[in-house]
């Protein structure tokens, strides 16, 4: 049985951070249309990446000799919580920021720290994750890409699909098969990483039902990678991977995916007015928010004391995830009324936010997988 | 400070609000012994100002004590009570012996849980509140229902009282009381189904059973949450409670009771509607609780309102500036 989470607040150093962040996101962020600040972390702008970068607001967690601002979780809470409300374009370094960026600070040699996380504060190195493949989504073991040792480096074969951001990626932290079979299940899995313009990486973009290609599918073949593609300990694949979830579970990212179709919504009946159906589905929608957050903050301050609060941050990301998905539909419901005149943008903002909600639940580790462990966390398994 | 509190909490009840106790209380014994203990334990004044005597803690250090008055489905109104003797010891009332319910207006008539026992009840009336024994009062048992009996008092009874928002502090409480039994109903519903078997082993072991409790944990660790943030004191009512709070946590607690319910009595293959497991107590709270001091649509109609009233600006700056985990000048 799991104890209950005690409140945490975001320390007065770290929301002293907040009024800065929001007075540059007015200005970079405030012209851009809902319907586009919708796609939330999956909006692409290397150059509002850039100039995050040229703020500080990248690696803000990375230690400053690897060209970080040195400061903690809720510093970067803060940061995460501002972008994603105001829908900014994060998508570019996203990945490279969220996790790429402390497994290599984590698991990484020193030479791998120099190289790669000075370029990732800098917007110079955008990562992606490659772990899904043709035949493997939520049973991960089962990958059969396979890096083969070749002198002092290694040779790559295999596919990767759904990979977020490969076409625009400069690298691919990849999570392959080193040694044994697939029979072997997690033992001689290794994370490695690809340079996505090495001859033998061919990508091809996936179109989504929004028009949007956010993910593709990258073959390799006979890739040729040096000897320190490897990163962490040769067979320690899976625990790395594991390590690297449990920290992208119960962040703002899992509770404000919908927030700029719930901030349209809520600007226009300020306008226009509101009766009292919809004021009691706002008012619910606050609810879950205020609640949701205390929760995502309460095991963000767990992390910073050193603690794993796995089946917490599993609650966290699956009630999040319920509660982005009940925004649209929820919105949906109270617009879908006969002569009801409501404004394109915040129509486009919902077509938008409806048609890819069911993804928000699968993205980082599905619902099932999540209650599963949760039950494993209450002695049921 | 706090464990100390919860220890003694928890002792108590477990000594003396055993199920069978509390059903004996329920069928119309008399509450006295628990309540003697209640008194003695010094939780009725723990909300009372130190400067009108009492222990004069907030409302977060005397939550872990309705969690778990809660968890024992405990009969009688202690957090009420608690709440009822802040605001008359606060207001320099003389303070009445004895469990004090906070009725709601119901018409003319005052609604009070139909299980809970008490000697008085302090029930709004005109921007203040009457004072009313119990003992007085005229049941209308044609208007009353298992989910509040209905009690009327003759013209003129009763003492008049100036009194805080009794809304939010009744709500408050139940908001307590309703994650205290919610937590309770996990650990029997998880235990139920490690020890039930069916299909040659426990149900525990199928996975649509293990996903419902996983659902229900969910539910119970946010009505936790909820509960832990309407008693951060920000407010200006009674013990500094914050109406906005009450409103999201009362509106989050009573819909993770009614999914709560509902998977416990599932995966107790419906046992628990029978009169002797002990499940059906604590539904019931959750039932009625969920009915008292003003339910999801009323609490989320004033929040959106509020909201919608309010300038400062999206949802997040709004529950930021006014729900956020510690009260407003420590964060700012």
């Amino acid at each position: 049985m799991i104890g209950a989470l005690p409140l945490a607040a975001i320390p007065p150093e770290d929301e002293a951070l907040r009024p800065e962040i929001r007075a540059f996101l007015q200005e970079a962020v405030g012209e851009i249309p809902p319907e586009r600040r919708a796609r939330s972390w999956m909006g692409f702008d290397p150059g509002f990446s850039r100039k995050l970068a040229g703020r500080g607001w990248l690696g803000l967690t990375f230690p400053k000799e690897y060209g970080g601002a040195g400061r903690g979780a809720f510093a970067r809470y803060v940061l995460v919580e501002e972008l994603l409300a105001a829908g900014a374009p994060v998508s570019a370094h996203w990945i490279a920021d969220r996790q790429s960026g402390p497994l290599i600070q984590r698991f990484g040699t020193e030479e791998q720290r120099r190289f790669y996380l000075p370029r990732i504060c800098r917007a110079e190195a955008f990562f992606c994750i490659g772990m899904s493949e043709p035949n493997t989504g939520s049973d991960l073991a089962s990958v059969t890409t396979r890096a083969v040792r070749e002198g002092d480096g290694w040779r790559l074969n295999g596919a990767k699909i759904w990979t977020t951001n490969a076409q625009h990626s400069h690298y691919m932290i990849a999570l392959v098969r080193t040694s044994g079979a697939p029979g072997d299940r997690h033992k001689g899995l290794s994370q490695i990483i690809v340079d996505l313009h090495a001859p033998g990486v061919r990508i091809s973009p996936i179109r989504d039902l929004a028009g949007d290609a956010h993910f593709s599918e990258v073959v390799f073949e006979d890739v040729l990678l040096p000897g320190d593609a490897l990163i962490g300990e040769e067979g320690s694949g899976w625990m790395q991977v594991n390590a690297e979830l449990a920290f992208e579970r119960s962040g703002p990212e899992r509770v404000l995916s919908s927030a700029v179709l719930l901030d349209e919504w809520a600007n226009w009946l300020r306008e226009v007015g509101a009766g009292e159906a919809a004021e009691a589905l706002l008012g619910r929608l606050i609810a879950h928010l205020a609640v949701l957050r205390a929760m995502s903050i309460a095991v963000t301050g767990r992390l910073v004391e050193g603690e794993s609060p796995i089946v917490e941050a599993a609650l966290v990301k699956d009630l999040g995830t319920e509660f982005e998905q009940m925004i649209p539909t929820v919105i949906a419901e109270t617009l879908a009324r006969p002569g009801l005149v409501a404004p394109g943008s915040l129509m486009r903002t919902l077509a938008y936010t409806a048609a890819i909600a069911p993804s928000f639940s699968l993205r980082g580790g599905t619902r099932e997988i999540l209650r599963g462990m949760i039950a494993r966390g209450m002695g049921l398994r | 400070m706090d464990s100390l509190l919860v220890r003694s909490a928890q002792e108590l009840f477990s000594r003396h609000a055993s199920s069978e106790a509390v059903r004996a209380i329920r069928a119309g014994g008399s509450p006295g012994s628990l309540w003697g203990e209640l008194e003695n334990s010094g939780f009725l004044d723990a909300l009372v100002p130190e400067e009108a005597g009492g222990i004069g803690l907030g409302p977060a250090e005397a939550l872990p004590v309705l969690i778990a008055a809660g968890r024992f489905a405990v009969p009688l109104p202690l957090g009420e009570t608690m709440l009822a003797r802040a605001v008359l010891g606060g207001a320099g009332e003389a303070v009445p012996q004895g469990a004090i319910l906070l009725g709601e207006a119901y018409g003319d008539a005052a609604r009070v849980p139909a299980f809970a026992r008490a000697d008085w009840v302090l029930l709004p009336r005109d921007e203040a509140a009457l004072l009313l024994p119990a003992g007085a009062a005229v049941e209308d048992e044609a208007a009353g229902s298992p989910l509040g009996r209905v009690l009327r008092w003759p013209e003129g009874a009763g003492r008049r009282v100036p009194a805080g928002d009794l809304l939010v502090a009744g709500a408050w409480a139940e908001i307590a009381v309703m994650a205290g039994a919610m937590e309770r109903i996990l650990e029997d519903t998880v235990r139920h189904a490690q020890d039930r078997q069916q299909f040659g082993r426990p149900v525990a072991s199928f996975q649509a059973v293990q996903q419902q409790i996983s659902v229900m944990t969910e539910d119970v660790f946010a009505s936790r949450m909820a509960a832990q943030l309407a008693s951060v004191a920000d407010g200006d009512g009674v013990a500094r409670l914050n109406p906005v709070r009450i409103a999201a946590a009362k509106l989050r607690v009573g819909e993770a009771a009614v999914r709560v319910a509902a998977i416990g009595h599932a995966v107790h293959g419906a046992m628990g509607i029978t009169e002797e497991v002990d499940l059906h107590l604590l539904t019931g709270h959750l039932q009625a609780g969920r009915m008292r001091f003003g339910g999801e649509a009323h609490w989320g109609a004033w929040l959106g309102r509020r909201f919608l009233a309010d300038n400062t600006g999206e949802t997040l700056a709004f529950v930021r500036a006014q729900l956020g985990p510690a009260a407003p000048e420590a964060s700012a």
